[in-house]
């Protein structure tokens, strides 16, 4: 008795330990995510990213950030933060140690100089740090080292008013060399500079389109009353960022647009697709009144690997993530108090698989390790953008495997099988991810093969068919005649 | 049974003028025929939502619901007749209620015979091929409209800008029924509840 007991307790410490071992569960994420479906009815993922960690100031060893407004990492993953109260730049190792720090560097004219309020930051390829130094209405560029390469400030042109206030807000630069600059009160673009020659002009620029109720009002007011009212402005860029490509990925604060994450091409046409069940635009589904109501602000945009691009919402604190076709992969994130949630997200940027989160509110970074979903979700978006369908189908199944609910997976698996040509199979899939277009494409085929394989016997048998009736006529026919003729002849 | 069942009907929606007449003056039709093609419309309601194509079928699977389709095409069915009667009656209308009736469900048929077949087209058509579904529906539609109108005017007796403006009047009848119905719902409600309450409170007491 006492045996068998010791045996029983045995084997349950047993099944413990051994259900220790693996721990599956980790701490949940202090956010849902989230895509939204067909029906543009929010749908829960696995958490595609999980906090790893938070970096202040002080984990740093330079002392607290004060309102820090920018981060860039470049591809060798050295980390810029702008800590805009503090005046400073403060550069890190991919590993997070301190490299330096830069205050002040020296002007041309041999004295000291510094910052004032900057709030945007950008690191060209060849390592040179691009500073919108805001209040002292110029753009910094320095050397990696810390040492004045040039300074743009007071840009001259003819389309400039005389009395132009240049504040530069968000820089980004191309491999030629070429400076993007979003400006305070600017609403015309995003001012192009040349490397040489200053400022270029405006690239970008957003279509106003006053709605006819608008058009209506204004044809009937007078002259005063036109003067009264508010001008039709455009609304201004709120950041940029730049793709391998040369491509200018930029977003805007408009709320009443549905094309507020824009792709600019070299002349400045918008070519970002939207080609998902509902625009790229952030939230789809939010309150029109009341707190946390309205559109997404979308204040920060990064480019990632495999055509993909990560928005940040501060008005909700969300990271939403698209694909090339712009269709939302995933979106995460929101307020609070705990790592993972933010106070006042301003900014993003990707540290190799991870993102990394600045919080102005919180003086703080946070960055998001990629959960085996979101890797998963990652790395065949990434695999299908590159044409290598095989390979993303194999990952895709795996992401259903994690989430049966999960439409992009079907609609992978579902192109790849196009591709292959077995058309039956892709229908199954774009009927469950929901996608008609492609469906219809591989409907088309299939049904073309049905006919193909069924013509010879379906025409025999319509044939066979025909003759069967018209022999049948004929016999009638000949025979009511016959009894027709005896009828006659019995007459 | 042939002839009432399926000669008739035929007839009426190819020959609306000839049909609705004999319809009210021959005594041709019968109300139990309008009665099962409007059963016959709630099928045809309920399989296109369930069975159309994937291409032209928007409906969200997690919405449908067959009580509700057969539901509200009866009391659409019933409303517009009520409402007909009403405004009708007053307007020197010669149709009796039975003939309404039967008018509009004689109507509905082109709606079952047309909308019933595309729904299983719809699962052979391609994207492009869509358009001819919706231009069915839509021919469906319309030859439903016109029938009703000549229905309307027929059993009633009426010019023909008498009936639009009956049938115009008829939506509206249909608006105050269904206000009046919703209000005196609530009130009732708020009346049983009153009763009920006043119930509980003196079974507590005691």
């Amino acid at each position: 008795m006492n045996r068998s007991k010791a045996l029983v307790l045995s084997l349950i410490v047993f099944l413990f330990a051994a259900s220790a071992e693996a721990p599956v569960a980790r701490a949940a994420a202090p956010y849902e995510a989230y895509t939204y479906d067909f029906y543009e009815d929010a749908v829960p993922l696995p958490a595609p990213f999980l906090p790893d960690r938070a970096i202040a100031g002080s984990d740093l060893g330079v002392g607290e950030f004060n309102q820090p407004n920018d981060i860039f990492v470049t591809d060798d993953g050295m980390i810029y933060i702008l800590d805009s109260g503090n005046a400073r730049v403060i550069v890190l190792n991919s590993d997070w140690s301190v490299v330096r720090v830069i205050r002040t560097f020296a002007a041309n004219n041999g004295k000291e100089d510094g910052f004032a309020n900057p709030v945007g930051l950008f690191v060209s390829a060849d390592k040179e740090i691009y500073i919108a130094d805001t209040d002292h209405h110029r753009v910094v560029v320095l050397s990696d080292d810390g040492k004045l390469v040039k300074i743009v400030e007071n840009p001259q042109s003819d389309i400039l008013p005389k009395d132009f206030d240049f504040s530069p807000l968000k820089v980004a630069a191309d491999q030629a060399g070429r400076l993007y600059v979003v400006a305070r009160g600017v609403y015309e673009g995003i001012m192009q500079f040349a490397e040489k020659d200053g400022f270029m002009g405006y690239v970008g620029t957003i279509k106003v389109s006053p709605s006819p109720w608008d058009r209506l009002w204004r044809a009937l007011s007078t002259k005063a009353q036109k003067q009264q009212m508010q001008l039709f402005v455009p609304t201004e860029f709120a950041s940029i960022d730049i793709d391998s490509k040369g491509f200018v990925y930029a977003t805007t604060l408009d709320i009443n647009s549905d094309e507020t994450i824009k792709r600019l091409n070299p002349t400045g046409e918008d070519v970002i697709k939207r080609f998902g069940y509902y625009p790229n635009k952030g939230d789809i589904r939010y309150r029109r009144l009341g707190n946390n109501s309205g559109p997404s602000r979308l204040v920060d945009i990064k480019v990632l690997d495999g055509g993909m691009y990560v928005a940040l919402d501060s008005l909700r604190a969300r990271l939403f993530t698209y694909n090339d076709e712009g269709e939302l992969l995933y979106a995460f994130g929101g307020r609070g108090t705990q790592i993972g949630v933010f106070n006042t997200p301003v900014a993003v940027e990707r540290l190799g698989d991870s993102l990394a989160v600045l919080d102005r509110g919180k003086n703080n970074i946070v960055v998001f390790k990629p959960t085996k979903f979101g890797s998963l979700v990652n790395r065949a978006t990434a695999e299908h953008f590159a044409g290598n369908d095989a390979q993303a189908v194999v990952l895709w199944k795996e992401v259903l495997k994690l989430n049966t609910n999960y439409d992009m997976a079907y609609l992978g698996i579902g192109k790849s099988l196009l591709m292959e040509k077995h058309n039956e199979e892709a229908m199954q899939y774009f009927k469950l991810g929901m996608e008609r277009k492609y469906y219809s494409t591989a409907f088309k085929r299939y049904r073309r093969e049905v006919m193909q394989k069924y013509f010879g016997p379906f025409m025999t048998g319509l044939i066979l068919l025909i003759a069967g009736f018209a022999a049948f006529r004929i016999v009638r026919k000949v025979q009511m005649r016959r009894t027709r003729s005896h009828e006659a002849r019995f007459d | 049974m042939k002839h009432d069942l399926i000669k008739f009907p035929l007839h009426i929606i190819v020959h609306p003028f000839d049909g609705f007449w004999d319809l009210k003056y021959e005594g041709k039709g019968k109300a139990r025929v309008a009665l099962l093609i409007v059963l016959l419309m709630v099928l045809t309601v309920i399989v296109q939502k369930q069975y159309a194509g994937f291409l032209v079928n928007f409906v969200d699977p997690r919405a449908l619901n067959s009580m509700d389709d057969l539901v509200y095409t009866v009391i659409a069915f019933l409303l517009f007749c009520i409402a007909n009667w009403s405004v009708t009656t007053l307007m020197e209308g010669e149709g009796k209620f039975k003939e309404i009736v039967m008018a509009t469900g004689y109507a509905l048929l082109p709606l079952v015979l047309i909308n019933l077949p595309m729904t299983f087209l719809s699962r052979i058509m391609t994207q492009e091929e869509t358009p001819f579904y919706y231009l069915m529906n839509f021919l469906a539609a319309i030859w439903f409209i016109f029938l009703l109108f000549v229905g309307n005017m027929t059993v009633h007796q009426y010019t023909a800008a008498k009936t639009v403006f009956t049938l115009m009047l008829t939506v509206i009848a249909m608006g105050f029924i269904v206000f009046l119905w919703s209000l005196a719902f609530s009130l009732g409600m708020q009346i049983y509840w009153f009763i009920y309450d006043v119930y509980r409170e003196l079974v507590f007491r005691t």
